[in-house]
């Protein structure tokens, strides 16, 4: 039995009935009196100069309100392009119009004159001499050219390897590559710890491998929006559906030089947003624009297609990865090259590529990571930004590793995980996390101590870690005469944070889960609050809620303790009511009478404050194992079993931690099997559903997820951030199973058919 | 644009309306009758969060231009609660945690109370391939499924 009543307890969500009557109000759910509908323009052409724009024709159409280009940026801050666009999609102008037909209308009757460009789409190509110039700054001190040592194009290739032609091409390029310059580069980063060449050479075997990983979209399922009104007065109020209210008000306040206290931003229920809803040029600064000419509310919500040419998606990467070891099975160095597909600005989560070296005593580590300019648009956070990626490569090469020292591949990690107290390699000192527990849970629950596979059946397994974030937050809480409990915070609920939040309160004033409301304020009147993203709100928002609780308890003993007589040491709180401890008669007073007597004292009503800032957070891993069927004529993978587990540290309401887990893994698959955003010289080529493939009921079995709880030290009740780690380690699982399956390891994904019967076909096989 | 006289039942109420041709029913129940919880997430028919049930039938309301819709019988999430009672598939997708963002929902929960009037007996496999026309970026499905099938239980043996 826990010694808790209401945390640790499957309870029904405190937006229940909202949602699954339709009543939950999401961003394109707004629609003030009067209001207007906002398209943006956006660039035909991947990479071009823009020569003129005419907006004469636009102009005349019935029902157009504005149109409004880079000139109507009184800030002078780039939100519209002018004279050149680096992707198709990105935006050159917006229209406002009465109707959002007639907005579309007048979008297309905008007439631009662009002098196209070579385009470049890929890393590899882009770092080259030959490559255009994105950001025109070819001179020998411009910002995006690098010098680089040669040492990291040492990494040569592993001849024995199992390669699909096109890696083998991009290997042998970049072998040959013919300069020590790099160019298009938007930013590097370096990591080393240790001597990897000293490990290399005392390894038994050394692996190397170029891993390729598309980029892909976030596929929120409400697209980008937002709904403005400024009034005459300069006042501004913006419905967002975003991550982060507050980010969004400085950044409409930084962005177009209004003053803070200007700006009220009103988070929507958000459909989704998996780390790609921070943005704040995409949607909400041309609505602010918009209104403020026409002094109309305005809406500029984004369309599908949109969303795949001018989101913000993860961004792909290609990672050469080499890794050596004993052969009774210590892992002795790796050493990692990645270039990552930051499209036309900086902002790839490059410095994620240090997750090559997993939950590993890895004593020699050297990576180097660079991200590249390419003709697409930005890119953004995606679940746990840049894990999958780098734990994709890594591993996959430990698979590889112990198929060559004939280890099983689960006693293969066990070995190899680091226990508290171990160095991190270039970090700190490790400290006590499910690792093992993690992974052993996995195993047991899969049956993968006595696994069978028929024939091109495989199982594969993998792990991967992450560790949630922190930042400011704050709660209010209020006890009132009836009993019940009142919250009042700043944080964007992600799917299930403000249950949990409520859990914890619940949980400290000993009362039903069921008396206890949340409201979230907008940024006019709730108190600051970091993002919703980063896995923070739990872990963050979590302990706020603990504190601003704990406040109220205080407040709480304080009058019973006037009431009752007696000094608050001999008080409890327990079921609502504040008894004297060991009393007999028993005596005690409720919560409602308490509050009801608070107002007539001198000290005040119950309210709680609870503000938090940060606190160390602990690791999380997250163990996958998947058994999978292939058809060799076809090249499809069906999943047959799918085995999720997580140490989840404490799991306040368990079926929000399931869903979480199952989500993620589903998300992981997507990237691992189907996902893939496609480019050419002329831009995105699958910006739809029906090309960009997403999973469907359809497509996979149930995912049975697994709950780990080794308390995490700072963590509410133990708990750590769950929303991420669970994407992490399914892009190898899928992989390493696929190479069980049929003995062929596919390095680039998505692991789609047609890849595989290629991989078949150049590994000797007939299919 | 000439607008057309249309006459639409919406969860049991009569809507006579002038619309404009070229607008979709999905367009006509948010921005007309300001139904909103009927959710647009591709206007491509591909995702499902538009479903709303048309005389009996799951449909994509951005496929359907509102003219076309005209004398139908149309069911949102909006009228499936009846006298303060949640229809047994909510209860069930509340019950299950079938839901995160909920964005998808409206559609999923339509979706599947149309699979369940026309058979409730269907297996898991059976549902989770008629449901193939929804997407949810959340859940993953193994909640969704499940609710599902709790929800086609009860309807079954309440019959």
């Amino acid at each position: 039995m826990s010694e808790y009543t209401v945390v640790g307890q499957t309870v029904a969500r405190v937006d229940a009935v909202e949602k699954v009557t339709g009543a939950a109000q999401y961003g394109a759910d707004v629609h003030p009196p009067g209001m207007l509908y906002g398209k943006l323009v956006r660039s035909k052409h991947a990479h071009a100069n823009i020569r003129s724009i005419d907006t004469s024709e636009a102009e005349k159409l019935p029902g157009v309100r504005a149109i409004i280009t880079q000139d109507d940026v009184p800030s002078g801050r780039r939100v519209f392009a002018t004279d050149k666009v680096l992707y198709l999609g990105e935006p050159l102008a917006a229209v406002a119009a009465t109707d959002p037909d007639i907005a579309e209308e007048a979008a297309e009757l905008i007439k631009i004159d662009y002098e196209v460009l070579p385009v470049v789409q890929d890393v590899i190509e882009s770092i080259k001499p030959s490559a255009p110039r994105l950001h025109g700054d070819d001179t020998k001190d411009g910002p995006n050219r690098r010098e680089i040592s040669g040492q990291i194009r040492k990494l040569s290739r592993d001849k024995e390897n199992d390669h699909s032609d096109e890696i083998s091409k991009l290997e042998a390029e970049l072998e040959a590559y013919p300069d020590e310059v790099y160019y298009n580069i938007s930013a590097e980063s370096h990591t080393e710890a240790g001597d990897v060449e000293k490990g290399f050479a005392e390894s038994d075997v050394v692996v190397e491998d170029t891993y390729v990983i598309p980029r892909v979209h976030q596929t929120y399922m409400e697209p980008h929006v937002s709904v403005a009104s400024a009034d005459s007065s300069g006042k501004v109020t913006v419905w967002a559906s975003t991550q982060g209210p507050f980010a969004i008000r400085s950044g409409i306040a930084g962005t177009l030089g209004i003053p803070l206290t200007q700006i009220n931003v009103i988070g929507t229920t958000m459909g989704g947003g998996f780390g790609g809803r921070f943005g704040v040029i995409i949607t909400h600064v041309p609505a602010v624009l918009l209104s403020q000419k026409t002094g109309r509310p305005v809406r500029v919500q984004m369309t599908r297609e949109e969303e795949f040419t001018d989101g913000r998606p993860a961004p792909g990467c290609v990672i050469k990865l080499k890794t050596g070891a004993t052969n009774d099975g210590r892992i002795l160095a790796r050493e990692a090259l990645a270039f990552w597909d930051s499209g036309s600005v900086s902002g790839a989560s490059i410095g994620s590529t240090i997750r090559v070296r997993g939950v590993y005593k890895i004593p020699n580590l050297k990576i180097s990571a660079y991200g590249v300019h390419t003709n697409k648009s930005g890119t953004a956070a995606y679940r746990a930004p840049g894990a999958p990626q780098a734990i994709f490569a890594g591993e996959s090469q430990l698979d590889e590793i112990a198929e060559r020292i004939g280890m099983d591949p689960v006693k293969f990690r066990l070995m190899n995980m680091r226990e508290e107290g171990d160095t991190v390699p270039a970090g700190g000192e490790e400290p006590k996390v499910g690792y093992k527990e993690t992974l052993e849970a996995v195993a047991d629950a899969a049956g993968w101590w006595d696994r069978e596979a028929g024939k091109n059946q495989g199982w594969g397994v993998a792990v991967g870690d992450w560790t949630n974030g922190c930042g400011p937050g704050g709660v209010y809480v209020s006890v009132h005469e009836d009993g019940s409990v009142r919250i009042f915070h700043g944080s964007m609920d992600i799917t299930g944070t403000d249950t949990a939040i409520s859990q914890i309160i619940a949980e400290i004033l000993t009362v039903p889960y069921e008396s206890v409301t949340i409201r979230r304020g907008d940024t006019d009147s709730a108190p600051y609050s970091t993002g919703s993203g980063g896995s923070v709100v739990t872990f963050t928002m979590g302990n706020t809620a603990k504190l601003a609780a704990e406040d109220a308890h205080r407040r709480v003993l304080e009058l019973a303790s006037e009431r009752l007589n007696t000094n608050v040491d001999n008080l409890e709180l327990k079921d609502g009511e504040v008894h004297i401890i060991s009393a007999e008669p028993p005596k005690s007073i409720s919560l409602g009478e308490l509050a009801a007597y608070s107002l007539s004292t001198t000290g005040g009503p119950i309210v709680g404050k609870g503000s938090f800032a940060r606190q160390a957070s602990t690791p999380a891993l997250a163990a996958q194992i998947a058994k999978v069927e292939v058809e060799p004529s076809t090249g499809r993978t069906r999943v047959l079993k799918l085995v999720a587990s997580q140490d989840v540290g404490f799991a306040i309401n368990p079926m929000a931690v399931e869903g979480q887990i199952e989500g993620g893994t589903v998300q992981g698959y997507a990237w691992a099997m189907m996902e893939e955003m496609q480019y050419d010289e002329n831009g995105n080529v699958n910006p739809g559903f029906v090309d960009y493939r997403v999973p469907t009921s359809a497509d996979l079995p149930t995912v049975e997820s697994v709950i780990v709880e080794v308390p995490a030290p700072n963590g509410p009740y133990g708990a750590k951030g769950v929303g991420e780690p669970p994407i992490t380690p399914t892009l190898a699982t899928m992989a390493n199973a696929v190479k069980d399956a049929i003995g062929v390891r596919i390095t680039e994904l998505p692991i789609k058919p047609e890849k595989v019967v290629q991989a078949l076909k150049s590994n000797g096989h007939d299919a | 644009m000439a607008k057309l006289p249309v006459s639409l039942t919406i969860n049991g109420d009569e809507h006579d309306l002038l619309i404009e041709p070229r607008k979709t029913l999905l367009a006509v129940l948010r921005d007309t009758i300001g139904l909103t919880g009927t959710k647009e997430g591709c206007s491509t028919g591909d995702c499902g969060a538009c479903t709303v049930i048309v005389d009996g039938k799951a449909v994509t309301s951005c496929m359907v231009l509102g003219v076309t819709a005209s004398e139908k019988e149309i069911t949102t999430i909006e009228g499936l609660a009846s006298d303060g009672e949640l229809h047994p598939v909510q209860q069930a997708f509340i019950n299950t945690g079938g839901y995160q963002c909920g964005f998808c929902t409206p559609g999923f929960i339509m979706a599947s109370k149309a699979l369940i009037d026309e058979n409730p007996n269907r297996t898991e496999e059976e549902f989770r391939h008629a449901l193939g026309g929804n997407i949810c970026r959340c859940t993953g499905y193994t909640k969704i499924l499940e609710a599902v099938l709790k929800a086609a239980e009860e309807i079954r043996t309440t019959r």
